[in-house]
C-alpha cells in the first residue's frame, strides 16, 4: 500500500469530500494561498477557488463564528484553528454556540461543522503555540473530539467527521503531520467511539492518544523481548469514548497506563483512571499511572521542552513502576 | 422446571467444600444419578450425583471455589427451556437449610463463623490490589495469610491464586502429573535437566515461570550433596496446607470447647499376643489379611463402648446424642497431616472383617481416596503411637467425639508373681474424654473393663463372630 503523511491523508479526505459535497467550504488563516501553516490545505485553493477555501483575518471569534452561522443556513463548514492555543478567543463561538446550538434550538437548527486544529509541543514556539488541552473539550457537552494518531485514522476519521451533521473538533497533533503511513487511495471511514487496539497484549493496558500512541508502541516492542506483552489502545475519538473497549482491556491486564500530552492534572488520562476505577476496580491489580505533561506552561528553552513532552522514557518509567505489581 | 444443583451437606461438620471438578459441562445432558462434579470437603473427595435429569444449564461456582454447603452451584434445565434471570448474574445463592432435616449444630456453626470472619475482618490492615482481594473475597480466602510479593508487601492478584494454587496442589495434585509452565520454563528445564515437578510455579495459577526454574537451577548448584531439601523452610513462612487448616481449626474447637481428662491404665498384653499368634495363620487363610493386635483393640473398643454409651455420644446444643452405631475410627499419620477413617460397627463385625477393613482403609488414606463417609461416621477414635516407642501419651478428641484412646509402645517388665520373678509384656492405654459428657468414674470403668477384655481375650473374644 502506498505511504502518504499525516497531513496529505486529511488533505486528500478534504479534496475527496469537497469534490463530492459542494456545501462543504475551509475558512482559516493562511489556509488558502500558503495551504496552511502545516499544509494540510496545499492546492485545495487551485482546485476549489476561493469561494470555498477562505483565508480569513486573525479574527478566531470571527471565523468560527461565521462557521457556526454558516452550517446552520447550510453549509458544512470546515475550519482551522492554526493552533489549540488559539480556540481560546473562539471559546464562546465553539462552547456556547457551536456545541449548544443544536439543543438550545430544540433540534431544528444543525451544526455541521468541523473545527480542525492541532496539540502538541517541541516545535520551540513556547507556551501560547504548544498546548495540549484537546481534554477540555472532552469536557465541553454537545462536542465530538476526534484525535488521530496516524495518517489512516487522520483520513478515516475526517470521512466520518463531514459525514456527521454535528460539530466535531478535530483535533490533530503538529508533531504527527510529516510522519507517514499506510493509506488506502480509496475512501473509507472509522466510526466514532470505536477505539482502536493498535497492539494487544495481555500484561499492561496503555490508552494512548495522538503522539503517544507511536512513543508507547516503541516501548511495548522493547518490552516484549523481556517478555512483557504490552496491550496499546488508541480510543481514536475522546468523545464519544469507547469506554467499553477501554475497561475490557484492563479486565484482561488489570493494570493501566494513560498516555496522553495534556498537562496530567485534570487531563484525558485522568478522566479515564476515573472511569477505570470507578468500572473496573475489582481487575485493578495495580495502582493506575498518567503519563503526560507537566503542569507548567511548554517551556521554550530547547532543552527543557524536550524534558517537558512526555516520551518514551516516561512510559518506561511508568511500565517498570507498574511491573513492581507485576 | 429448573432444577438447582446444590453442593451437598458433606457431613456434620463441614461447612464448606470446593468444587474440584465439573464432570458435566455446561450445556451437556446429564441424567438423574450420574455423577456430575467432584467436591472436596475437609479432607476427602466425593462425587456428587445430579438431581434431575435434564440440561445442566449454567455452572454457577466454578471449579476450585470453595462456597459454603447447600449453595446453589448449578442449574439443570429441560431441553430447550431458559433459566431464570436470578441465575444469570450475581453471587452464588445459599439455600436455607430445610427445617428439621439439618442439625442445628451446622446452622449455629455456620452463622457463627460468619460473624468470626467479620469480626477478625482485618480492615485496612492488609495492603492487596483491588483484584487480589476481589479474589479474596470470591474464594473466601484471609488476605492476612498471605504474604504480598508486591511493593511494600501489597498483596497481589497472583499472591492471592498462587497461594490457592499451593493449596490446591498440596493435597490433590497427583504425583507426576505434569506441571503447568509457560513454554520459555518448559524449553529451558529441559535444557538444564531439572524436572518440573520439582520446581514451584510463581505464575498466573502456579505456573512454572522461566524465573522460577532458574531459581531451582541455582538451587542445584548450591545445594551441599546430600542436604536435604528442608533446610531451606528455615527462616521462611509458608501458607497452611488445607489439610493443615482443617486440623487447626477442629483440634483448636477441640481442645478450647471441651474440658478434656485424661486416664491411664496399663494392660497386660501376654494372653492377647498369644492368642493372636494361634489364631493369625487361620485367619491369614480365612480372611487373606494378618491380625493385629490393633484389630483386637478396635475390638475390644467396639465392645467395651456397647457397655458404656456415654463413650459414643457427641454433645447438641444442650443435649447428649449417644449414636446408633460404634463406628471406631483411627488416626493415619500422613505427610501432610494425619486423617481418622472410621471402621463401621466394629462391636458387630468379626476380627477377620475389622482386619481387612483396617488394611483396606489405612491404604486408602494413604492414597487420599477415601470417601467423606469413612471419615465423617467415627464416633470414638483410636490413636497408636506404639511404633514410635512412645511409652504413653495424651490425644485432642476428634471432635464431636467424647472419646479417644491412644496406645503406647509394648514393654517387658518385671514382676513378682507367687515368689518369682516373671517378665510380663504391658502397653500403656490412654484415655481422653469430654468432661460435658463423661464423668471420670465412668471413664475409669470404661477403661477398667477394655482393660479387662485385653487381659482375658478367650472370654472376651471366644463368643464372638
Amino acid at each position: 500500500m502506498r505511504e502518504i503523511t499525516y497531513a496529505q491523508a486529511i488533505n486528500e479526505a478534504l479534496r475527496e469530500n469537497m469534490r463530492r459535497n459542494s456545501r462543504i467550504i475551509l475558512m482559516g488563516e493562511d489556509i488558502g494561498r500558503y495551504g496552511g501553516i502545516f499544509q494540510v490545505t496545499a492546492g485545495l485553493l487551485d482546485e476549489f477557488g476561493p469561494e470555498r477555501v477562505i483565508d480569513t483575518p486573525i479574527s478566531e471569534a470571527g471565523f468560527v463564528g461565521t462557521c457556526v452561522g454558516a452550517a446552520m443556513t447550510g453549509l458544512h463548514p470546515v475550519a482551522e484553528v492554526m493552533f489549540i492555543d488559539f480556540t481560546t478567543c473562539a471559546m464562546d463561538m465553539i462552547v456556547n454556540q457551536m456545541a449548544k446550538m443544536h439543543y438550545m434550538s430544540g433540534g431544528r437548527g444543525k451544526v455541521p461543522f468541523v473545527l480542525r486544529t492541532n496539540i502538541g509541543a517541541g516545535r520551540g514556539a513556547a507556551a501560547q503555540h504548544s498546548q495540549s488541552f484537546h481534554s477540555f473539550f472532552m469536557h465541553i457537552s454537545g462536542l465530538k473530539v476526534a484525535t488521530p494518531a496516524t495518517p489512516y485514522d487522520a483520513k478515516g476519521l475526517m470521512n466520518t467527521a463531514l459525514a456527521d451533521e454535528n460539530p466535531v473538533m478535530f483535533i490533530e497533533h503538529k508533531k504527527l503531520f510529516i510522519t507517514k503511513g499506510h493509506v488506502p487511495e480509496e475512501s473509507y471511514s472509522i466510526p466514532f467511539g470505536k477505539a482502536d487496539i493498535k497492539r494487544e497484549g495481555n500484561d499492561i493496558t496503555i490508552v494512548a492518544t495522538h503522539a503517544l500512541v507511536q512513543k508507547s508502541l516503541n516501548v511495548a516492542e522493547e518490552m516484549s523481548q523481556e517478555g512483557i506483552n504490552i496491550e496499546i489502545l488508541d480510543p481514536r475519538t475522546i468523545s464519544p469514548l469507547d469506554k467499553e473497549a477501554i475497561l475490557n482491556s484492563v479486565k484482561k491486564t488489570g493494570k493501566l497506563i494513560t498516555a496522553d500530552e495534556g498537562c496530567v492534572t485534570g487531563g484525558f488520562g485522568s478522566e479515564i483512571a476515573a472511569t477505570v476505577a470507578q468500572e473496573a476496580f475489582d481487575y485493578l491489580e495495580a495502582p493506575i499511572i498518567r503519563v503526560g505533561s507537566p503542569d507548567t506552561p511548554v517551556p521554550f528553552s530547547p532543552p527543557l521542552e524536550q524534558f517537558y513532552i512526555p516520551g518514551e522514557d516516561n512510559i518506561r518509567e511508568a511500565v517498570n513502576k507498574i511491573l513492581e505489581y507485576q | 422446571m429448573a432444577t438447582e444443583v446444590v453442593l451437598p451437606m458433606l457431613g456434620i461438620t463441614v461447612e464448606k467444600g470446593k468444587i474440584l471438578k465439573w464432570i458435566k459441562s455446561e450445556g451437556e445432558r446429564v441424567e438423574k444419578g450420574e455423577s456430575i462434579f467432584e467436591v472436596e470437603a475437609d479432607k476427602v473427595t466425593t462425587e456428587v450425583e445430579s438431581p434431575a435429569s435434564g440440561i445442566l444449564k449454567k455452572i454457577l461456582v466454578p471449579e476450585n471455589l470453595e462456597v459454603p454447603v447447600l449453595t446453589v452451584v448449578g442449574v439443570i434445565t429441560a431441553e430447550g427451556e431458559e433459566i431464570q434471570e436470578k441465575y444469570v448474574a450475581g453471587k452464588p445463592e445459599i439455600v436455607e437449610p430445610f427445617k428439621g432435616a439439618a442439625p442445628e449444630v451446622l446452622v449455629s456453626a455456620a452463622s457463627a463463623e460468619v460473624s468470626e470472619t467479620m469480626a477478625s475482618e482485618p480492615s485496612g490492615s492488609v495492603r492487596a490490589v483491588p483484584a487480589a482481594r476481589k479474589v479474596a473475597r470470591e474464594y473466601g480466602i484471609d488476605l492476612s495469610l498471605i504474604s504480598g510479593s508486591g511493593p511494600g508487601g501489597t498483596i497481589l492478584k497472583k499472591d492471592v491464586e498462587n497461594y490457592m494454587a499451593l493449596e490446591r496442589a498440596e493435597i490433590t495434585a497427583p504425583k507426576g502429573k505434569e506441571r503447568r509452565a509457560t513454554p520459555l520454563a518448559r524449553r529451558l528445564a529441559e535444557k538444564e535437566g531439572i524436572p518440573l515437578e520439582n520446581v514451584s510455579g510463581t505464575g498466573h495459577h502456579g505456573r512454572v515461570t522461566k524465573m522460577d526454574v532458574l531459581k531451582a537451577s541455582e538451587k542445584g548448584k548450591t545445594a551441599l550433596p546430600g542436604e536435604a531439601p528442608a533446610e531451606t523452610l528455615f527462616g521462611k513462612t509458608i501458607p497452611m496446607s488445607r489439610m493443615r487448616r482443617v486440623i487447626a481449626r477442629r483440634i483448636s474447637q477441640s481442645a478450647f470447647t471441651a474440658p478434656h481428662i485424661y486416664f491411664f491404665t496399663d494392660v497386660e498384653m501376654g494372653r492377647l499376643i498369644q492368642l493372636r499368634d494361634e489364631i493369625v495363620s487361620e485367619y491369614e487363610d480365612q480372611f487373606g489379611v494378618r491380625i493385629s493386635i490393633n484389630d483386637f483393640i478396635i475390638k475390644a473398643v467396639g465392645l467395651t463402648i456397647r457397655e458404656y454409651p456415654m463413650l459414643n455420644a457427641s454433645l447438641d446444643g444442650e443435649n447428649i446424642r449417644i449414636n446408633p452405631e460404634i463406628n471406631v475410627g483411627l488416626a493415619v499419620a500422613l505427610e501432610e497431616g494425619l486423617i481418622v477413617p472410621a471402621i463401621p460397627r466394629a462391636d458387630r463385625y468379626g476380627l477377620g472383617d475389622i482386619a481387612r477393613m483396617r488394611v483396606d482403609l489405612v491404604e486408602r488414606s494413604r492414597n487420599g481416596k477415601l470417601t467423606i463417609e469413612e471419615i465423617e461416621r467415627g464416633t470414638f477414635t483410636i490413636s497408636s503411637l506404639a511404633q514410635f516407642g512412645i511409652t504413653y501419651f495424651t490425644a485432642i478428641l476428634n471432635p464431636p467425639q467424647s472419646g479417644i484412646l491412644t496406645v503406647g509402645k509394648l514393654d517387658e517388665k518385671l514382676s513378682l508373681i507367687n515368689g518369682e520373678v516373671r517378665t510380663k509384656q504391658v502397653t500403656r492405654f490412654g484415655l481422653s474424654v469430654d468432661h460435658r459428657i463423661v464423668d471420670g468414674a465412668v471413664a475409669a470403668a470404661f477403661l477398667q473393663a477394655f482393660k479387662g477384655k485385653l487381659e482375658s481375650p478367650s472370654s472376651a473374644f471366644i463368643q464372638l463372630t
